[in-house]
């Protein structure tokens, strides 16, 4: 309930500042000119910049979060998909039965979908893709969570029915990730998707076009065409949106990037809730961070409040476990258990006789990073720790951090939803083995309600966030910025894909 | 000639091998590997596993060299990431690098001829310093930010050019793609043309204290005259030699400047490929690079045996002994 309040509050606050830009645009004679020529361009594409390029166009390799960010539910759609409030809603599926049992999941699609090329969907196309992420061969994230099917079966050209090995209450938040295409195919294509886009094409390195699909099976697409612009650097997209040539820029990793657009009456700014979480995590195995004291202290003795306004000033959350604020398990007392104070933190290493304690912090170089990094460092000094600064690359950190877990501490921004389960799983990098957490996982999966769902993750959330595997630093604020004549698009991102369907231009 | 030429060719073949070798060792020395960068978070090691031997890298470095080699003659090296044919991905890259590069060479060369020359004549005069200082200041100030400052003022100021990118219909408005490679033409041929200059002004302060200006100019030549009859063939050689290897290297200022103006090109394509550890896609690009590098040195080689014939005499000389 809390966590609906607070959505509310969000949305609210929101639209006051939306209207307070507009108004404040009215108000300036010289703002009226500039809607008007930008009125007249009104029957262009809506060009939206990311930084956030796909990298193939293959299903089930990796949880590219660019391909499923600009084509889920733009282009292709699931059985079911996670709506821009975060709450999992019927896609493809018209109706989902659950047996009481909760092992049978019977699904009926909706009616009179066709692919881009024409083609009806029916229950063999689904049946297909879903067999495909659970394959063997299959190297989707989300493969091991959708294992838990046993039998596919398609008893006619509308029903789908998925046999489970164990109830789990996540199997419709994790259906969503998984598009449905056409019987056999391995690669998205613009023949294979059933959404209000199709895909018109993809020129790699530069950008990626979706034109309206007229027949589509729900409510129509308001633009006509959408596309996505990739750049490399956040700088040259910003310089792009700043003279015209992009409509709207998806996400602002830099606060330093906001200043020329805040009080242009050309531009508005949205700041929503993100699930992109500032983790600083030790390796759970390696001396001294095998002591729970240890790691409190090192939590205890850094201010996050500090961190986040160094890196975002006035915009972010601080937060102290995993969840992040959509989601229905986050608490905003989290982030009191281990609040600032270097006194404990002092105490907590003496109890733990350390003396003179030093490791390393191993994070992907780039502003945002190296800010944290320092402040993290000159935090630990005054508690008599050093900290030593490593530097590294992205691949470098999968292979080093990811896959071999060969690291003292590291910095990572996580973006994925419901990632705080992988503290039940020891063999995810932070090496994290907690037999109460485990449990509380399979607790959550096999509830038989929503309600006893969110329960048992907040405690494990809750039990994480007193041991402190890892300091959860904050949450980034999700910045947009879009041109004064675009909406349509929410302010916040609650999960993967961003949701074009609904964007237009208005005059 | 024929014999210099027969021996030039069987280096070059003989340095693509080795650089083609060195290329890929390089790669697999760096930290990082492709199957964690394109997996991400959340994978599992069996995944993983099952990746790196669809991709090959499982197998032994050599048996993955020879692959690599076998897979440049029949055109077959596909991107471990996005899984194209590099081929494909690199001539798609090129109607946007090429012309980049090529003009940036050509408006360097038309400003640095005059500029290096004049600098070299009037060395102790006012314009000669300005022109030396210049040089120096291009020399010292970052390409990159050198596109910064030409985007600030002309595109978000003024708003006479785009601030970057390139039209998506590629030349099919040859207006459009023109204007959008006009700035960063400009930022790689300032680079490229504060190196040439200092060149240029030495091979003429070279030519301007030689023995034979001096004697053409006492024999009543003016100093414009005695450089146009005299000075041009000599002060050519060196010249030629460091255009050739500009004209390479405006190449390689390619790929700092797309970024910069977020042109899809060669500069880009490698960039990414890097970041990603999509191994086939940099050796190819950058075999392709030292491939150029190469064929431009032979081809300066050949040009100044043509322009001083004394050259010619001399290797043909070290060639028989």
């Amino acid at each position: 309930m809390n966590a609906k309040l607070r959505l509310a509050a969000v949305a609210i606050a929101t639209s006051l500042v939306l209207a307070a830009c507009g108004s404040s645009g009215g108000s300036d004679e010289s703002t009226t000119d500039a809607t008007a020529t930008t009125g007249a361009e009104s029957t262009g594409p809506v060009v939206i910049g990311s930084t956030n390029e796909p990298t193939s166009l293959q299903r089930n390799v990796g949880g590219s979060s660019g391909i499923s960010e600009t084509t889920t539910r733009n282009v292709y759609e699931g059985l079911t998909s996670i709506d821009d409030s975060g709450a999992v809603i019927n896609t493809l599926a018209k109706d989902v039965e659950v047996s009481e049992d909760g092992l049978t999941y019977t699904f009926t699609l909706q009616d009179g979908v066709t692919f881009h090329d024409g083609t009806p969907l029916t229950s063999k196309d689904a049946a297909w893709s879903v067999s495909e992420i659970i394959s063997e061969e299959s190297q989707a994230a989300r493969a091991n969570d959708l294992r838990v099917i046993t039998d596919i079966a398609t008893p006619d050209d509308a029903t789908l029915v998925l046999t489970l090995e164990r109830p789990t209450q996540s199997l419709l938040f994790f259906l969503a990730s998984v598009t449905i295409v056409k019987d056999g195919d391995k690669e998205n294509t613009s023949d294979n998707g059933t959404g209000p886009f199709q895909l018109e094409e993809w020129v790699q390195g530069s950008h990626m076009t979706l034109v309206r699909n007229e027949n589509y099976w729900g409510d129509a697409a308001k633009a006509e065409e959408v596309s996505f612009q990739f750049y490399e650097d956040e700088t040259a997209m910003n310089n792009a949106l700043l003279t015209g040539q992009l409509d709207l820029v998806i996400q602002q990793s830099n606060p330093d990037q906001l200043a020329q657009f805040e009080g242009n009456p050309e531009f508005v700014i949205t700041e929503g809730n993100s699930i992109k979480k500032f983790v600083w995590t030790f390796n759970n195995k390696e001396e001294p961070f095998t002591d729970v004291r240890v790691r409190q202290a090192l939590y205890k003795a850094i201010n996050r409040e500090a961190i986040l306004s160094a890196v975002w000033g006035e915009y972010g959350q601080v937060i102290g476990s995993m969840p992040p604020v959509s989601e229905p398990w986050y608490d905003e007392s989290f982030a009191e258990i281990h609040a600032y104070d270097p006194d404990a933190a002092t105490a907590l290493l003496d109890e733990a006789g350390i003396d003179g304690l030093e490791f390393s912090i191993q994070y992907v170089a780039g502003d945002t990073n190296e800010i944290i990094v320092q402040q993290i460092k000159s935090d630990l000094a005054a508690v008599g720790v050093t900290l030593n600064l490593q530097p590294i690359d992205d691949a470098t950190w999968y292979e080093a951090v990811y896959t071999n877990k060969d690291y003292e501490s590291t910095l990572m921004d996580h973006n994925n939803p419901r990632d705080v389960l992988w503290y039940a799983n020891p063999e995810f990098y932070w090496q994290y083995d907690n037999k109460d957490v485990q449990d509380l996982k399979v607790a959550s999966d096999e509830a038989a309600t929503e309600e006893e769902q969110i329960e048992a993750i907040h405690s494990l959330s809750e039990i994480i966030a007193e041991e402190a595997p890892s300091a959860w630093l904050f949450m980034a604020p999700q910045i947009r910025i879009a041109s004064a004549d675009i909406t349509g698009f929410p302010a916040d991102k609650n999960a993967e894909p961003f949701y074009v369907a609904q964007i237009t231009r208005t005059n | 000639m024929v014999r210099f030429i027969a021996l030039r060719l069987a280096a070059l073949i003989a340095s693509l091998v080795l650089a083609s070798a060195v290329i890929f060792y390089v790669l697999r020395k760096l930290p990082g590997e492709s199957a964690g960068a394109t997996l991400g978070v959340g994978t599992t090691v069996d995944q993983l596993d099952l990746l790196r031997a669809e991709l090959g890298t499982d197998l032994p470095v050599w048996q993955q060299y020879t692959s690599w080699i076998a897979s440049l003659f029949d055109g077959s090296t596909t991107s471990f990431i996005s899984r194209e044919p590099v081929s494909e991905l690199i001539t798609s890259k090129l109607p946007i690098t090429l012309p980049l590069s090529i003009a940036a060479f050509v408006v360097a060369v038309l400003i640095s001829i005059p500029l290096g020359v004049i600098a070299g004549v009037y060395r102790e005069s006012v314009v000669g310093v300005v022109v030396s200082a210049l040089s120096q200041l291009g020399l010292a100030i970052p390409v990159f930010w050198v596109g910064l400052l030409l985007v600030w003022w002309f595109a978000l100021r003024e708003r006479w050019l785009p601030s970057g990118g390139f039209p998506r219909t590629g030349w099919e408005d040859p207006g459009a793609a023109i204007t959008s490679l006009v700035l960063p033409v400009v930022t790689i041929a300032i680079a490229m043309s504060s190196v040439m200059v200092r060149y240029i002004r030495s091979a003429t302060i070279d030519v301007v204290q030689s023995d034979y200006i001096r004697t053409a100019r006492s024999l009543g030549y003016s100093m414009w005259g005695a450089l146009a009859r005299h000075g041009l063939r000599n002060g050519a050689v060196p010249v030629v030699a460091i255009l050739g290897i500009e004209l390479a290297t405006s190449l390689l200022g390619a790929v700092v400047v797309e970024n910069v103006f977020a042109l899809p090109g060669l500069g880009t394509l490698l960039l990414t490929a890097v970041t990603g550890r999509d191994f086939p896609v940099v050796q190819n690009l950058v075999l392709l690079l030292t491939v150029v590098v190469l064929v431009m040195n032979f081809l300066v080689e050949l040009l100044q045996r043509a322009i001083d014939p004394r050259l010619q005499a001399t290797s043909a000389a070290g060639a028989s002994a």
